[in-house]
């Protein structure tokens, strides 16, 4: 059990770096459910007790994460017309470095936390690490679809803390919380869609009408 | 009685199944006050006739009201009434002109209906973790009442609006997950997250939950419109149609205000002290009120700069809450006026804007000559704003100073009181002449029922509430503030 949890955590570290990496917004698309995916695995490996509840659950943030949301987005992008991330804010290499950082920092803040009794360090370490790269994401990229793709990553890091830490969080908020996550997806999509039928492009940094 | 909470989510809910059989445009309007009259009826037979039935618990404890969250309870319907009967006024041309067709005015009122369920689930949710679920939803369902009319710029307006606050009650989960993180191992009694019993609970991890709260405050604080996480805050209110930008201020912003409470009584209960919590509410809240100072002072856009006004107001009532039981008393009072005043406020801008067809400040000149009725309300809630005498937002204001002065908290006092200078010279001199100057239009001699019933009652309360403060309501915000403060 314990190698195919390093496998899972392997995964999310090489999700974040690629989505930190890359310019093709299908193929971030594509990485973001990966990475949903390979999440909503982790907590059925041995973190707590299995009961059929906490299997639903899992499925469910699976079929969201990996095909639902792809899915939505991918239509999006083919609507909006748009294929590459050009020029963002943070370079490609540059983020990809911070991303590096971003990742020891976060495994040594962890490893200081006073978790007392708690020995999943590495996976609050992760957690930690995929929230900022999310973060990065929403700050250092132009198109309206990154920002989607950096939220839901940042949710993803949440989610992950979520099943390190809490084992008290009853299931109908977990249920909520994914409802949550889906609908705002959903209403950034149909915002996206307004977006491209108002402006004709999708680039947030365009946005300019609003300000003072 | 108690199973009485459980209509005030069932209400709303049947109001949305019933608007997709009505046919009219105007029936979905007046459904819409229907749903939010009987919400009222319910607060008044179950709740204000008898007060000392608080706190009331249904669905296994799922469902909890008390002092704190019936008072906000009632700020809020007192909101959604108030712009239920205005929404009749504000679209009434639109539905005839046809700019609003009945699809549009449909969605438009079961998305008025879905915001008050969200907000009623955030102030009846007893778990911590509903009460996020809740908040979220209020983000989400509210976006699409701000471009209800996609113009470009409020799509961009409703585009931002989303991305920050979900982003920003993001941080909030966080810190609800970092409160259950500091429940140590031996922490009994905890089973659901529920409030009523974390708050009973003891062993904390002080550190863990310290954390939890900053993270609370940040993520919440976002929605709640803080300085400096407020920028969507003009941005949408000044976009969104007239009730829903009085919605938005009058009452969305104090929800989440409400979500920082419950966990800061939680974290002053833990540590047996508000030292901790006061001295981020102190911050915060004087960041608020001299931030906006400065744009209110140069904006060019009416709406914009009442939005501005609600982070300056948001501001005290946050500075409030860092300054003991008594300031936690004056903050709940000024919940309740600034809603009031501001609802009031947005209503007018809303019909003006509509009337001049801008919002600029430059083109709406001499409103109390040529628009009678919205230029007084404007006046009032103006004048009330910025803390003229009679209005009620002066008393609340004047229980802040004293709270500043009993707690020794002088230069929050000075801040204070310098900022809420400014901001009361800057809105006199935005405002003269958009009351008294050459007016730009005809004048308008006539105003529909529902406006003037609106107008007329918001200011009878703001005056009154100006002049005297019944007594078991003084009672009832004892009970809310003690609550609020979580020592006892």
């Amino acid at each position: 059990m314990l190698t195919l949890m390093s496998l899972l955590l392997f995964m999310l570290v090489l999700t974040n770096l690629t989505l930190l990496g890359s310019s093709r917004l299908a193929f971030c698309i594509r990485t973001v459910a990966v990475q949903g995916v390979v999440l909503g695995l982790v907590p059925l490996f041995g973190l707590q007790p299995f009961t059929l509840q906490h299997g639903l659950l899992s499925l469910c943030a699976i079929i969201l994460k990996g095909g639902i949301f792809p899915w939505l987005l991918l239509r999006g992008l083919r609507v909006a017309r748009v294929k590459r991330e050009v020029e963002p804010f943070i370079g490609f290499n540059v983020s990809l470095s911070i991303g590096f950082f971003t990742l020891i920092g976060s495994v040594i803040f962890a490893s200081r936390l006073p978790l007392t009794g708690n020995n999943n360090t590495l996976i609050i370490a992760l957690a930690i690490f995929t929230m900022l790269t999310g973060l990065l994401l929403l700050v250092s990229r132009r198109k309206a679809l990154s920002m989607v793709l950096g939220y839901l990553v940042l949710e993803n890091g949440i989610y992950c803390l979520g099943t390190a830490v809490a084992d008290h969080i009853p299931m109908v908020v977990e249920f909520g919380v994914l409802l949550d996550v889906w609908v705002a997806v959903f209403g950034m999509g149909i915002a996206m869609y307004q977006i491209n039928r108002e402006f004709d492009h999708t680039d947030v940094d365009r946005l300019t009408e609003l300000r003072g | 009685m108690s199973s009485l909470l459980i209509l005030f989510l069932l209400i709303p809910l049947a109001g949305i199944a019933l608007a997709s059989r009505l046919r009219r445009g105007k029936h979905f309007f007046l459904l819409s006050l229907a749903m939010v009259l009987l919400d009222d009826l319910c607060l008044l037979v179950g709740v204000l006739k008898l007060p000392t039935s608080l706190p009331m618990k249904t669905a296994d404890g799922w469902l909890y009201l008390d002092a704190l969250s019936g008072w906000h309870l009632l700020v809020m319907l007192l909101v959604y009434t108030a712009g239920s009967v205005f929404a009749l006024d504000y679209f009434h041309n639109d539905l005839a002109g046809g700019r609003l067709n009945r699809a549009t005015a449909r969605r438009y009122n079961q998305l008025w209906l879905g915001s008050l369920w969200t907000m009623t689930l955030t102030l009846l949710a007893n778990n911590i973790g509903l009460m996020w679920v809740g908040m979220e939803a209020t983000t989400l369902v509210t976006a699409f009442l701000i471009s209800i009319y996609a113009t470009p710029a409020a799509i961009e307006a409703m585009w931002k609006y989303l991305i920050i606050c979900s982003v920003g009650i993001a941080f909030a989960f966080i810190g609800v997950l970092l409160v259950t993180a500091s429940l140590q191992a031996d922490a009994s009694g905890v089973h659901q997250l529920f409030f009523t019993e974390l708050i009973k609970a003891t062993g904390y991890n002080h550190m863990l939950l310290k954390a939890a709260f900053l993270f609370s405050l940040v993520g919440f604080g976002t929605k709640a419109g803080l300085a400096p996480t407020h920028t969507w805050l003009p941005d949408a209110h000044s976009q969104a149609p007239g009730p829903v930008s009085a919605m938005f201020s009058g009452f969305m912003l104090n929800a989440a205000l409400y979500c920082i409470m419950r966990h800061a009584a939680l974290v002053n209960h833990a540590l047996a002290s508000d030292q901790f919590t006061s001295r981020l509410f102190v911050l915060f809240g004087l960041l608020s009120i001299t931030i906006p100072a400065a744009f209110i002072l140069y904006q060019r856009d009416l709406k914009r700069l009442l939005a501005y006004s609600s982070i300056e107001h948001l501001g005290i009532i946050t500075l409030g809450l860092g300054l003991g039981p008594a300031g936690c008393f004056a903050s709940l009072l000024h919940t309740l006026n600034h809603s009031m005043a501001k609802s009031l406020s947005f209503f007018a801008a809303g019909r003006l804007g509509q009337i001049h067809g801008t919002h600029k400040i430059q083109q709406i000149r001499g409103a109390l000559h040529s628009t009678p009725l919205w230029g007084v309300a404007l006046a009032g809630g103006l004048f009330a704003l910025i803390g003229t005498a009679p209005f009620s937002i002066f008393i609340s204001e004047y229980f802040m100073v004293k709270a500043a002065i009993g707690r020794g908290a002088t230069v929050a006092l000075i801040i204070f009181l310098l900022g809420i200078s400014v901001i009361f010279v800057a809105l006199l001199k935005q405002m003269i002449p958009m009351l008294w100057g050459e007016g730009n239009i005809e004048r308008q001699e006539s105003s529909s029922w529902s406006g003037i019933m609106v107008v007329v009652a918001l200011l009878t309360l703001l005056l009154f509430f100006g002049i005297y403060l019944p007594l078991p309501m003084h009672n009832f915000l004892n009970r809310a503030a003690a609550l609020a403060g979580g020592l006892q």
